[in-house]
């Protein structure tokens, strides 16, 4: 089935993929101007190392900008999230199957790392043996569980593979009470408790015991992957899974392999999972069944996602934003600067011409102020309470913001109709969308100071990324780094 | 346009990344003798299940911690303020999110002591990190006997409530010589917590020779009626040592919906809660607390009649926290060792649990009692 | 045959099946239409029993109701099934029309943010602690008997209403106008486009049909269960997504059946197999997977026509 164009976005624009659209590409590609053109237009003519080396040369540097806790909380955490991307890239962004147990392998390299390298079993096997051997065992299991799913197509590999996972969690969650044939009764994976104390990887007696040889150790694996995905991506397996993706039916067609190239990439993201699974899981020291459940491998497909389908870098940048950010909004004050800075950017980068611009931010302030001066001469009790904003913004914040004293009621029904009229802005235009942003925006602060900044250890981050997700969706629908396929069914 | 929209994201995601940066650079190895000077607000870290499926008893922690140092401030020159963590217990992200909130308070050069975290994977996955930046943690909720017992976090992890196999005996020895139950049911929750509490009961009960059948069930779950309708009538008891107890609170409608309100139910501390509290003639085992204790009282005011025990011991691990800093500032400059040390100091004599507060080197608490409790007319009284 | 036994779980699956069922239909409605996913559909549940809540406690609560206690469970149910059923179509046209011409997977994302939203949202407004239905006070909790198969009152209140609310759903599908244009429009989006169908107008029906669904499944959770929270949407999702897949994803007879399958399943595997709660997901998971490897499309689904 053919989409349909949806007459409300952008009418003088061709749809992707219509004869006008292959015909204005040239135009597209030069009409890129201003710095971000200039950037796109660089990256395009890096040679594909030089990429590489933009990413990971400036990163290699983190640890002498970063004290070790930032190392790890962003840093070492986008690290993980981007090479479990990988792997599911391969098989989703590249071959094009909707794998539901991605993670499953995961945790399967993680508890088979433990097995081999933990006082469960008292086994400590070093890492260039045991991390090895557990990528391969899990791109092995990978290719078990692949085989069934040949004959099933579409979703209904989705619900094989959901399966797969639940099977894992219920399968680690339990496996201390199961009395093995042959072996008799083996507390294979700790049950609920879990493995804990897994030893630090050792190499050849080199032990990776600190949060700077973990962040190295880990940044190493990460330029390997993404070179060994970069040649996969341009070999003749590479162009095939593509070809699979955009449309197995033409592609069998043409006498591709579809079978076997689907089980190939199935249990190759399978192996990446595990060789991932088994760093992951010595970096936790521990390995926990909840660990690899629904929830991570959501966060994952948010990664690969969001970074655009089959897109390296999209991945890496996928993954920067759905690590950071809320890590990012952890503190009260990163959250208030990040909030306002948001708004005021976002306000600077859209509203045009200056003239109006300037016009805008005066109204806002004066109504603001407006605002402030009437509540507090009519109903003192509206303006009595300090910020919550610390540092530079709190004194502007207690004479611009209304603070009432008992702010719970009034700022939870505030949270509703701020989301309404969010909404509402988003669908007017020209002069009326900018009048009525005014007091959005007051409101959007309104809120913020007296509801969502006292729970930013808690709910308000996670509603924040919600948000932050269907923003950049809705921006830019086949991800910030992906390119607009064209879909053809 | 959207293009300079993202750029600009990504300058000011950039920009707030290089300031938290910035923010903390002591050395790792310094961490627990860099020098803090106290001066008139000291910091204490939480960590707790703020959000995610546990946030209900992660909102009581929170709670009782609030509720101590707003206590405290008002009548000390001195305060304290409180910095919380989102581990998101049982939710999307596994021990990570637990890992990373430990990581921020790590980092965070005011925090000297921490409360937390919930869970008894929880505190596993968190040790090296919080050990590694020198701070005491102590649970209120993590019971899992092998924390205190395996040596790896001696002088460093504490908690405030007994562990499982106090817990287990307690109850089973209850079960066996109060009741003279003989044919009893356990059923677990799928969670660290509950398992290893339903294993030691289990084996216990089985060495009296009591009849035992054992079952699990998710706690994300909330239909129970298949399993109630598979329990044998001649049941005499049912023992679910739960974290959640909204959920007992719905296991136990739903039996009495299906006619089985005959056969007793039992509850651990996870348990011990208003929810589970209304469902009469039930039992819970809990530290030996005076309801008529003052701190009680002054939180059910403060929170409109609400007397929610599990946050208890919170309110304790916040108070041994309180009284090391306090100790440790004496001279006007803590390091996170010094207050370790006073937190192995610490003696207590009364305390809102019903018990003195001093711990074992491994850092348990000295002599930590269950006391066995029966909810009558919704209120529970203890029976043994 | 121990008979009891049996009965107790039938209704006790039933019960669960309707659920299931109700959520599963929004699912697949909105597949068949969208070949969406829409992951936001178990946080919409939530919200409905949130919205159900407070209706009961704005009428007065469930003890002494300002009117009869029927009345305010039909009004309830009123509530939660309009305030869902909006709340769908506004999630419809801020979060996913905007990629109706994006990759199939791309709505996934921005329906995970509207999930994370919802759930979080509803933390920050009703806290973390679990709100009881207190149905007992409301509606009754002696428990009727016909012969051997005993229920209580709102387990045979959330069967019949869900049967009701099929019913009426299926009538709407086969009979009206809007049905019709719904049915053609899950058959050839574009080609019912150019026979003057407003392909928009029919998604939002869509969307408010199935979230109103949910929502009334939201309700049914917190008379039959007690016990609401925010975080409940999650695991009722899943198991919607896998009964609406188990039916056939896409037809609405197929999700029916579906929910009723993984409801007698569940509640069958929770009797009648050894340790059968703890590994409940595992035996109906199996029985799904022999399900799919006979028929792939699932028990009432099409095979899809390839076209090229």
């Amino acid at each position: 089935m053919v989409d349909l164009p949806s007459p409300a976005d952008r009418p003088d624009e061709p749809r992707v993929g219509t004869d006008e659209w292959v015909a204005s590409h040239g135009e597209r590609t030069a009409r890129r101007t201003g710095v971000t053109g200039f950037i796109a237009r660089v990256w395009d003519r890096l040679p594909p190392f030089g990429r590489l080396a933009v990413f990971v040369v400036p990163t290699a540097f983190l640890p002498f900008l970063m004290s070790e806790e930032n190392l790890t909380r962003y840093a070492l955490y986008t690290l993980f999230y981007a090479l479990m991307g990988l792997g599911l890239n391969v098989v989703v962004g590249y071959a094009g199957l909707l794998d539901l147990g991605y993670i499953a392998f995961v945790g399967f390299g993680a508890y088979g790392y433990g097995i081999l390298a933990s006082p469960q079993f008292g086994n400590h096997f070093q890492a260039e043996l045991a991390i090895p051997a557990v990528a391969i065992a899990t791109a092995v299991l990978g290719l078990l569980v692949g085989l069934p799913s040949r004959r099933l197509v579409g979703d209904y590999l989705a619900i094989v593979t959901l399966f797969f996972g639940q099977a894992f969690v219920v399968f680690v969650n339990n496996a201390n009470r199961i009395d093995f044939p042959h072996f008799g009764h083996v507390d294979l994976t700790g049950g609920a408790n879990g493995l804990s104390d897994i030893y630090p990887p050792n190499f050849f007696g080199y032990e990776i015991n600190s949060t700077r040889r973990y962040f190295y150790f880990v940044l190493a694996a990460f330029a390997l992957v993404l070179t060994a995905l970069y040649f996969a991506n341009e070999s003749r397996t590479g162009r095939a899974w593509r070809a699979l993706r955009e449309d197995p039916l033409a592609a069998e067609t043409m006498t591709v392999p579809v079978n076997r190239l689907k089980l190939l990439a199935f249990a190759f993201g399978a192996g990446l999972a595990g060789f991932t699974g088994a760093i992951y899981g010595s970096f936790q020291t521990g390995a926990f069944p909840g660990d690899y459940d629904v929830g991570l491998l959501i966060t994952i497909y948010a990664v690969v996602i969001l970074g655009g389908t089959g897109s390296l870098a999209g991945v890496a940048l996928g993954a920067i934003i759905i690590n950071c950010a809320p890590e990012l909004l952890r503190s009260e004050h990163n959250a208030s600067l990040l909030f306002y800075g948001v708004i005021l950017l976002t306000i600077l980068g859209k509203v045009r011409p200056w003239r109006v611009l300037g016009v805008f931010l005066g109204g806002l302030v004066a109504f603001g102020f407006a605002v402030h001066a009437i509540a507090d001469a009519a109903w003192p009790r509206l303006t009595a309470a300090h910020a919550h904003s610390t540092g530079f913004l709190k004194g502007p914040i207690e004479d611009w913001v209304l603070l009432p004293r008992h702010p719970v009621k009034i700022a939870d029904y505030g949270y509703v109709i701020l989301i309404a009229a969010i909404l509402l802005v988003t669908r007017l235009d020209g002069w009326r969308r900018l009048v009525a942003l005014v007091p959005t925006v007051y409101l959007g602060a309104f809120v913020w100071e007296n509801l969502l900044i006292t729970q930013t250890a808690g709910a308000t981050r996670l509603i924040l990324l919600g948000a932050l997700l269907v923003a950049l969706m809705n921006a830019r629908p086949q991800g910030l780094l992906g390119t607009a396929r064209v879909e053809i069914v | 346009m959207k293009k300079v929209f993202l750029a600009l994201l990504a300058a000011v995601l950039a920009f707030a990344a290089a300031g938290t940066g910035g923010a903390s650079t002591q050395s790792p190895k310094a961490a627990g003798s860099a020098l803090i000077t106290c001066g008139k607000t000291r910091t204490i870290g939480l960590l707790a299940p703020i959000t995610g499926p546990a946030a209900s008893i992660g909102g009581l922690q929170v709670k009782w911690v609030d509720f101590y140092v707003s206590r405290y401030n008002r009548t000390h020159k001195t305060k304290f303020a409180v910095v919380k963590e989102d581990t998101q217990l049982g939710g999307p992200n596994g021990n990570a999110e637990a890992l990373k909130g430990a990581q921020a308070l790590k980092g965070n050069g005011k925090v000297l002591g921490v409360v937390g975290p919930a869970g008894s994977n929880e505190v596993k996955g968190t040790t090296s990190t919080l050990k590694g930046g020198g701070l005491g943690f102590i649970s209120g909720s993590a019971t899992n006997t092998t924390l205190t017992t395996d040596g790896t976090r001696t002088g460093y992890f504490f908690r405030t409530v007994p562990p499982d196999a106090q817990q287990s005996k307690s109850v089973s020895r209850f079960i066996v010589n109060n009741l003279k139950f003989k044919r009893v049911y356990i059923i677990d929750d799928q969670e660290a917590y509950s398992t290893g509490l339903s294993d030691e009961v289990e084996a216990q009960l089985k060495a009296a020779g009591v009849t035992t059948t054992r079952d699990g069930v998710s706690q994300q779950q909330s239909d129970f009626s298949a399993l109630i309708a598979k329990i044998p009538r001649d049941t005499q008891l049912v023992y679910i040592p739960w974290q959640l107890a909204p959920k007992a609170q719905a296991f136990g409608q739903q039996m009495r919906q299906a006619g089985k309100s005959s056969i007793r139910l039992m509850g651990s501390d996870g348990l011990f809660a208003p929810e589970f509290e209304s469902l009469s003639g039930v039992y819970a085992s809990f530290f030996p607390v005076q309801p008529t204790d003052g701190t009680i009282k002054a939180y059910s005011q403060a929170h409109g009649g609400d007397t929610d025990f599990f946050g208890a011991p919170s309110y304790v691990a916040a108070q041994v926290i309180g009284g090391a800093i306090d100790r440790a500032c004496k001279d006007g400059k803590a390091t996170r060792a010094e207050v370790r040390k006073q937190i192995a100091k610490t003696n207590i004599k009364k305390t809102l649990l019903g018990l003195p507060v001093r711990f074992t080197k491994g850092g348990d608490i000295r002599g930590g009692v269950f006391g066995i409790y029966q909810s009558k007319n919704g209120k529970f009284a203890r029976i043994a | 045959m121990n008979w009891s036994l049996f009965f107790d779980l039938t209704v006790s699956g039933l019960t669960l099946g309707s659920l299931y069922a109700l959520i599963a239909l929004g699912y697949s409605m909105v597949y068949g239409i969208l070949k969406l996913l829409n992951f936001a559909h178990g946080d919409v549940y939530m919200i409905g029993a949130f919205i159900g809540w407070f209706a009961l406690h704005g009428l007065g609560g469930p003890i002494s109701p300002d009117v009869g206690a029927w009345i305010v469970t039909v009004l309830m149910f009123l509530a939660a099934m309009v305030g869902c059923g909006v709340l769908g179509v506004v999630i419809e046209r801020f979060a996913y029309r905007p990629l109706r011409n994006a990759p199939r997977i791309a709505p996934l994302i921005s329906a995970l943010g509207v999930s994370f939203f919802l759930q979080n949202s509803a933390l920050l407004l009703f806290g973390a602690a679990f709100r009881d239905y207190d149905s007992f006070d409301l509606i009754g909790s002696r428990t009727r008997h016909v012969g051997q198969v005993y229920y209580a009152t709102p387990q045979i209140l959330t069967v019949c209403g869900a049967i009701a609310l099929m019913v009426v759903l299926t009538l709407i599908v086969a009979r009206t106008t809007v049905g019709k244009a719904m049915r053609a429009t899950s058959f050839d989006r574009e080609a019912a486009a150019m026979m003057g169908i407003d392909v928009d107008r029919v998604i939002s029906v869509t969307f408010f049909l199935g979230s109103a669904l949910a929502g009334a499944a939201g309700v049914m959770f917190g008379l039959v269960f007690g016990q609401i929270y925010h975080y409940m949407g999650f695991i009722a999702g899943l198991k919607g997504f896998t009964a609406a897949v188990i039916g056939g994803i896409g037809s609405i007879p197929g999700a029916m059946l579906g929910g009723l399958v993984v409801g007698l399943l569940e509640s069958y595997a929770t009797g009648y197999l050894p340790q059968g709660s703890t590994f409940q997901n595992l035996y109906v998971f199996a029985v799904l997977i022999a399900v799919i490897l006979v028929r792939p499309s699932g028990l009432l689904g099409r095979a899809a026509i390839q076209k090229v």
